[in-house]
């Protein structure tokens, strides 16, 4: 099994996948918190309208992610905000205008649409360098700023006018945590897909919380969980031959029923 | 006589929602020390006083300055309990410690934790997570956060929801500890029209317009009761038992 880790390919889908597994999780444990599941997969559709933007622009698809993801994460809080929108309403919204706008996309790109679906469902195994590079990077800040003011979105998350009227800013850290969940979202989706970086914020998470143990004990499970994932889903994907990014999901998938099971 | 500042000077207040008036012309004053209780009907917009006075919600038009100051800029001179705290989430991944502790974010009063737990009788719950505590203990934990920070003013919106009898009897003899030991100044929103009259020293009962009452004792009669929540009312005389 471990002559596998011979090939350079998979080391680096091994490094990938545990860095978004690290980012995922620990922004997940905030994002389920918040009452705000959907927004990983409302960012994932819309970090694919700039990649289908990108490839007729051809410019860099990455960067074209994670600029739409970023514009979309600060519509939301912004309707959220602004508006009084309920969190699940405004992904929603958001949700539906992304998806409808890559298929107007698609329908007219034609010859890229292959390119296209490869995002859908990301490829772990055919990471580069440069792709571990730009997300070892970004991700160290974006995970530096999570656990920075981990206590104020804690706070947030408990109460959020409570914190408000305790002296936390809590409009300028909303938009700082919606902007490190695109661009969170937006670097893994070419590896882990648009349709399955979701499951891989919220579900660690989720089991996590089963466990009813204090918040910092919580993000601890809940990276465990996502670790052990990537590691399972990996492993099994290279032995029978299984789409990896799927796998990891079924792994992690797994995990959950054995945490609603044990903490029933 | 007063002579300070006052905390919170409330002139003209009115707020409205579409067309729907909450509050129309509302004036008072608070001063360092007051016990205040507010009372009045659903809906007769004690909430929104209290949202609007913590800078939570904008005023439609009128002022309300805080410690002289017009713009509220939030501070930890405020603590603050809301309706919902005894109501909390069950499945909240937070022990009692980790709540209090979030009265004292990034200050340098971490020392404060296990005194004013110890203060609010939840030292020896510090470690049990919140959703497994009963209402009354829960609420002693939503306070210690709020006092954490050493406020000068407390303020609490219903704060008894979900609390059983005998909990809202030490709970009142905790305000009272805590407005006459330490000068905290104290409001709060309450329907226990007969426990409260004896302790606080200022009444506001809100129904769109506020009646400010600064001797509760003689206002808070059947009649009284009766022309502010508009239903026929009996009192009951309660015994104070010591705890």
């Amino acid at each position: 099994m471990f002559e596998m880790f011979e090939y350079d390919f998979i080391v680096r889908a091994f490094l990938a996948g545990l860095i978004i597994a690290t980012l995922a999780s620990v922004s997940g444990t905030f994002v389920v918190l918040r009452r705000y599941s959907m927004i990983s997969e409302t960012l994932a559709h819309s970090a694919l309208v700039g990649v289908a933007v990108a490839l007729v622009a051809e410019f860099s698809p990455l960067w074209f992610a994670v600029l739409f993801a970023l514009f979309s994460a600060w519509i939301i809080e912004y309707l959220r905000s602004r508006f009084f929108l309920y969190s699940d309403a405004a992904l929603s919204v958001l949700l539906s205008a992304s998806l409808a706008l890559a298929i107007v996309i698609v329908s007219l790109g034609g010859s890229f649409n292959n390119s296209l679906f490869s995002y859908l469902f990301g490829s772990i195994l055919s990471v580069s360098r440069v792709d571990l590079y730009t997300i070892a990077i970004f991700g160290s800040v974006a995970l530096a700023l999570l656990l920075y003011y981990k206590d104020e979105f804690f706070f947030m998350a408990y109460d959020e006018e409570v914190a408000r009227v305790s002296g936390v800013d809590t409009l300028r850290l909303n938009f700082l945590l919606v902007s490190i969940i695109a661009i969170i979202v937006a670097l893994s989706i070419t590896i882990i897909g648009t349709l399955l970086i979701g499951a891989l914020v919220t579900i660690p998470a989720i089991s996590a919380l089963q466990f009813r143990v204090s918040f910092n004990r919580t993000l601890l499970l809940s990276l465990s969980f996502a670790l052990a994932s990537v590691v399972g889903g990996l492993f099994i994907s290279y032995a029978y031959s299984l789409p990896s990014g799927a796998t990891i999901v079924l792994c992690s998938i797994a995990i959950f029923i054995l945490s609603l099971v044990k903490n029933r | 006589m007063k002579f300070d500042l006052p905390i919170f000077d409330v002139k003209n207040l009115s707020f409205k929602v579409g067309d729907q008036q909450i509050l129309t012309s509302v004036n008072f004053e608070i001063f360092k020390r007051d016990y205040i209780a507010i009372i009045g009907p659903n809906g007769g917009g004690k909430t929104t006083l209290i949202r609007l006075l913590l800078g939570l919600e904008k005023p439609s038009s009128g002022e309300i300055k805080v410690y002289g100051k017009k713009i509220f800029t939030s501070h930890h001179k405020i603590g603050f309990v809301p309706q919902r705290a005894s109501l909390v989430d069950l499945n909240f991944p937070a022990t009692s410690q980790d709540i209090v502790k979030l009265g004292v974010l990034r200050s340098k009063k971490a020392q404060n934790i296990e005194s004013v737990m110890q203060k609010m009788g939840v030292w020896h719950l510090r470690d049990k997570m919140i959703g497994t505590l009963s209402g009354g203990q829960r609420q002693r934990v939503m306070i210690a956060r709020a006092l954490a920070s050493d406020p000068e003013v407390l303020i609490l919106d219903e704060p008894n929801t979900g609390v059983d009898v005998a909990s809202q009897q030490r709970f009142y003899a905790l305000l009272r500890e805590l407005n006459q030991n330490e000068g905290i100044t104290i409001l709060f929103i309450t329907h226990d029209t007969g426990v409260i009259a004896d302790d606080i020293n200022r009444l506001f009962s809100i129904n769109q317009k506020a009646t400010i009452c600064n001797n509760p004792k003689q206002v808070l009669s059947c009649e009284d009761i009766s022309e502010i929540y508009g239903i026929e009312a009996h009192m009951l005389h309660h015994h104070r038992h010591a705890h």
